[in-house]
């Protein structure tokens, strides 16, 4: 730290030094002369006085000495340098923008106190330095964040910003943040731009190559902010699987912990179910590695469904925030489906239903979540009531089947049924029964008009052939494949909007449909590239049916053989059965969107781990099968109350779900320099030395007003 | 034509001390004196022609059936009245803030009292006191031609100036010597400035001889209000003492402590039998001495000296 001054010459003013020490000195000799004959009576009166005066106007000629000492300096503008801590800031008129890192990893304590609290006071140093003609504005850099839309002078307004601002339950982006810090930089005509990055400086948060900006783009000062290192560890990935072994209520947690520091760690966890402990453990981590903890429970008598979470307890790290983790586990009911077999086969694999079948009950297990009776369509005959009065007579005919004991029906090729049976499914349909009507070669249009159109959303009409005369080669281009489908239905799902497993299969053939039948609440479902319909579904009083244009086999399309068949047939009959399988196996993350089945519901309300949330009623949820929930801020636990058709409000425990953090947020290992956009240009000059000017006179100024203030009050004495 | 009432510091300028004390006398104060000095056992001296405030009693109707003109009859004292007049001439009487100086104006004082007791034809004596090198002692005697000594002698010490811090109570002492058993009037003009008191007891003593004594206490009138204003430095008269100080914030302070002062002197010599006079130096002499006399014409019949 050394002393210097801007205008040196000034300092010669200090020889008005020399003017109050004289007018003391004259004015000692100016003082009246009076020889008194009472003198006596004067000392005795006040020689107390006379030290108090002594006193005072010795301070008085002190005080007005500094003062023109203090005025000298203050005109010489003394100023000290020192190293600087912070950033390289210039003061006067600029454009800059704080990009400040409020991801949930800047609540890691440091020193008791949140990162976040020290980058906001770093901020706000920057604020005071930068001076009230920069034009600034704050872009937080988690990932998700609102963005400002415009610089500001209102350096109050961002100085309650800043204050305000807490870690967000989101990892970084900070790329993102960069190049939204670039375009408003950009939108600014000052010729100096700065971009200070106050970051946590993690790895994770920048992705690309890609630099945010050009040569032309604004100087970058990052901060260091944070100790090289920063040790943390978080629950990553928590699963739950039904565990048979472990009886009908048995489940398997297993929680993927990860290490992130140079030291292997020991570390403890434990699980939670609903708010009991119920297990704890340890687990020994590498270091910079995964492990995964397995704990198995038994889920509490009495619930289908339940939260439970694994955490890292008794003590937690300086980053807490991702110490837990979140899953709903809950006891698939399974689903009982009747497949009605249109074209049985001797060979298996010709079989119609061989597929399905796969696909339903995938290696025949239990814990398939679904039980699967194969009939013929001639053993339907089972399903009538009459039949099932006399059949315990009759030992050729098919046997009684009582409908009441399936959740859905899939008709796969099956021709058309006679009227009465027609009555009895429509029957059970409208009692809430879900049917899937599948085309084939066994399928004919005029008879399904004739008889089937209860139990159709549609009327069908004659199929086509895409690669009807095509030659061998040709064929596959001239397949459809399916497109737009819906992907808020909870048979979608599990498919992104383009997932190939979907729009890789091959049709070949499919029934057309007719004139769209009197069913209100029709809705295409999917539809091929040629915009014909692929999958229509309908309700039939409170039960649904569900219509697919093609085969389940590989007659007429080769879905069966694609990944995405199996998914998709067991989220239709989920769908169909209502028995959805929301929550167990989807992860949430912060800032996703949920998707609810509405079950019918007429209102439903999302209350998340803050209690804020969302309620869906009136034209929001109306004929719609499913709404998307969108404020999933905070992780934890979402609660669903659902009101029914009936007026009865209660918890849906099926349709709970959890939010969890995104585990790339908890890997704080620092970005290399190599990563951070090259600083630009700016088309202004930042200073390039580490020192920093503290001008003085601001001080001196104070000093002297203070000198002032003192010489009136003891002149007045 | 002199003006009504004598302002000191003009009667100052005047001539020589003998002038000045006729001016006082003859001009302010006639007709008053005879009364207040004559003495109770006389013999017939001379005739004087009748003046107004000569007493009627003493006018000689056979002359004036002789002459057809009043003749007053003029009276020799039997016992002639001895006279004392001290003069504290100490530096501290050298003091006068705005007008005459403290020691001439008691200087004026004595010599009109000087010009009075010698008409009455009363012995008269003067002692200066104050610096101790110089003995001032004027024997008293009663001729005409003495008050020329008395007046010289005084004008000499008041030409040499206040100096010394001899208190006037040695002086006191020597009257009393001198006076032995035979009572005299002794009139002390001093501004009483004595740290121990010496000359208060003093009085007190020459009183308990029962000598009759008088004290005109001059007092400058900036002695006490203390009128200055600024930054002032005092230095004292008598010793080297200095002090710095602003006489505004010691104003009231001082004021209440010379009114103690004066109030303590007044007190202590009335409880003394002592006639005490405060003569403020702007204060006409006239005025003072007319204070005096008519207050020692008060005086009990016992109190005058005989």
């Amino acid at each position: 730290m050394s002393l210097g001054f801007l205008a040196p010459l000034m300092l010669v003013g200090a020889l008005a030094l020399a003017v109050p020490i004289a007018i003391h000195l004259i004015g000692r000799q100016r003082a009246k002369v009076v020889r008194f004959a009472a003198l006596d009576f004067l000392m005795a009166t006040k020689r107390k006085t006379a030290k108090r005066l002594r006193l005072r106007e010795r301070v008085l000629l002190l005080v007005r000495a500094l003062a023109c000492l203090a005025v000298a300096v203050a005109l010489a503008k003394p100023f000290t340098s020192c190293e600087r801590k912070g950033p390289m800031v210039t003061r006067g008129p600029q454009a800059a923008v704080l990009v400040l890192d409020d991801s949930f990893a800047s609540g890691y304590l440091i020193d008791g106190k949140p990162w976040l609290r020290h980058a906001t006071e770093e901020a706000r140093k920057i604020l005071t330095q930068l001076g009230p003609e920069a034009e600034v504005a704050i872009v937080r850099s988690s990932e998700g964040a609102d963005h400002p839309t415009e610089l500001t002078r209102d350096h109050l307004r961002l100085r309650d910003q800043l204050l305000a601002l807490e870690p967000s339950s989101r990892p970084a982006d900070t790329t993102r943040a960069l190049a939204r810090a670039a375009q408003l930089l950009a939108a600014s005509s000052h010729a100096r731009k700065t971009v200070f990055l106050i970051s946590l400086g993690a790895k994770t948060g920048f992705h690309g190559d890609e630099s945010p900006w050009g040569k032309d783009g604004p100087v970058l000062v990052p901060l260091e902010l944070r100790p090289p290192k920063l040790p943390n560890a978080a629950i990553t990935a928590l699963r739950v699987d039904a565990d048979p072994g472990a009886g009908s209520r048995g489940a398997a947690f297993d929680a993927e912990v990860g290490n992130f520091s140079d030291t292997p760690a020991k570390l403890e966890l434990q699980l939670a179910i609903g708010d009991r402990v119920v297990a704890r453990g340890s687990l020994d981590v590498a270091a910079g590695g995964h492990a995964t903890k397995r704990f198995i429970a038994m889920l509490p008598v009495g619930v289908r469904a339940t939260d439970a979470s694994v955490s890292l307890a008794p003590q937690r790290d300086a980053l807490s925030t991702d110490d837990r983790r979140w899953v709903r586990a809950s006891l698939r009911d399974d689903v009982r489906v009747l497949l009605v077999d249109g074209d049985p086969h001797t060979v298996r694999r010709d079989d119609e239903l061989f597929y399905t079948e796969a696909a339903l009950r995938p290696g025949d297990r239990e814990d398939s979540g679904t039980s699967v009776r194969t009939i013929t369509a001639e053993e339907l005959a089972g399903i009538d009531p009459r039949h099932r009065a006399a059949g315990s007579g009759a030992p050729t005919e098919a046997p009684a089947i009582d409908l009441a004991d399936f959740d859905v029906v899939v008709l796969a090729n099956v021709a058309a049924l006679p009227p009465e049976r027609v009555t009895v499914l429509a029957d059970w349909v409208r009692a809430g029964g879900g049917i899937l009507v599948s085309s084939g070669d066994h399928v004919d249009p005029v008879a399904y008009d004739h008889s089937m159109l209860p139990l159709l959303p549609q009327s069908l009409r004659d199929p086509i052939d895409v690669t009807w005369g095509a030659a061998p080669d040709e064929r596959d281009s001239r397949a459809l494949h399916l497109v737009k489908w819906e992907a808020d239905h909870p048979i979608f799902l599990p498919f992104k909007a383009d997932a190939p497993e979907l729009a890789s299969a091959k049709y070949f053939k499919i029934s057309l449909l007719g004139p769209t039948t009197a069913t209100a609440d029709r809705k295409v479902l999917a539809r091929f590239t040629n915009g014909a319909a692929a999958l229509v579904e309908a309700s039939i009083g409170a039960g649904h049916t569900l219509l697919y244009t093609s085969t389940l086999d590989l007659d007429w399309n080769d879905l069966p053989v694609h990944p995405g068949y199996l998914p998709l047939l067991q989220q239709a009959v989920r769908h169909l059965a209502r028995k959805h399988a929301v929550g167990t196996d989807a992860d949430h993350l912060v800032g996703s969107s949920v998707v609810l089945p509405t079950v019918d519901l007429k209102k439903l309300e999302v209350r998340g781990p803050d209690g804020l949330g969302a309620v869906f009623e009136g034209d929001r949820i109306a004929g719609r099968s499913s709404v998307r929930f969108t404020r999933t801020d905070r992780p934890g636990i979402y609660k669903v109350i659902g009101t029914d058709q009936a007026g009865a409000t209660h918890e849906r425990d099926e349709l709970a779900f959890v939010v969890n953090l995104d585990p790339h947020g908890s890997d704080l290992t620092p970005a290399p320099p190599s990563m951070l956009p090259a600083s630009g240009a700016g088309e202004g000059t930042a200073p390039d030395d580490h020192r920093r000017r503290v001008e003085l006179w601001h001080a001196l100024a104070a000093i002297l007003l203070l000198l002032l203030l003192a010489e009136g009050l003891l002149v007045q004495r | 034509m002199l003006p009504k009432q004598l302002d000191p510091s003009q009667l100052a300028r005047l001539g020589s001390l003998p002038i000045k004390a006729r001016v006082i006398v003859e001009g302010a104060i006639s007709g008053l004196h005879r009364a207040a000095m004559h003495g109770s056992s006389v013999e017939f001296a001379e005739h004087k022609e009748y003046s107004p405030g000569d007493e009627l009693r003493h006018v000689d109707w056979k002359a004036y059936a002789k002459g057809d003109r009043y003749y007053v009859k003029q009276f020799e004292q039997e016992s002639q009245l001895t006279v004392y007049l001290v003069l504290d001439a100490s530096a501290s009487m050298a003091f006068g803030g705005g007008g005459i100086a403290k020691l001439e104006y008691a200087g004026l004082s004595l010599a009109a009292l000087a010009y009075l007791v010698i008409q009455q034809q009363d012995k008269l004596g003067l002692l200066a006191c104050g610096d101790r090198k110089i003995e001032t002692i004027v024997p008293p005697r009663a001729r005409t031609t003495h008050l020329h000594d008395v007046l010289a002698v005084l004008d000499g010490v008041m030409k040499r100036g206040a100096a010394g811090d001899e208190s006037p109570a040695e002086a006191l002492g020597r009257i009393a010597e001198l006076t032995r058993r035979r009572r005299a009037l002794i009139i002390l003009a001093t501004d009483l400035f004595d740290t121990e008191d010496n000359t208060l007891r003093a009085l007190a003593a020459l009183r308990a001889q029962r000598h009759d004594v008088s004290v005109l206490h001059i007092i400058d009138p900036h002695e006490r209000t203390l009128p200055y204003e600024g930054l002032t430095q005092f230095e004292s008269l008598e010793t080297s003492n200095k002090m710095l100080v602003n006489p505004a914030a010691i104003r009231r302070d001082y004021q209440e402590r010379m009114e103690a002062f004066l109030t303590k002197c007044r007190s202590t010599l009335a409880g003394a039998g002592v006639d005490y006079h405060l003569a403020m130096t702007d204060a006409p002499l006239e005025a003072t001495l007319l204070e005096l006399l008519v207050a020692r014409s008060r005086l009990a019949p016992g109190r005058r000296a005989s």
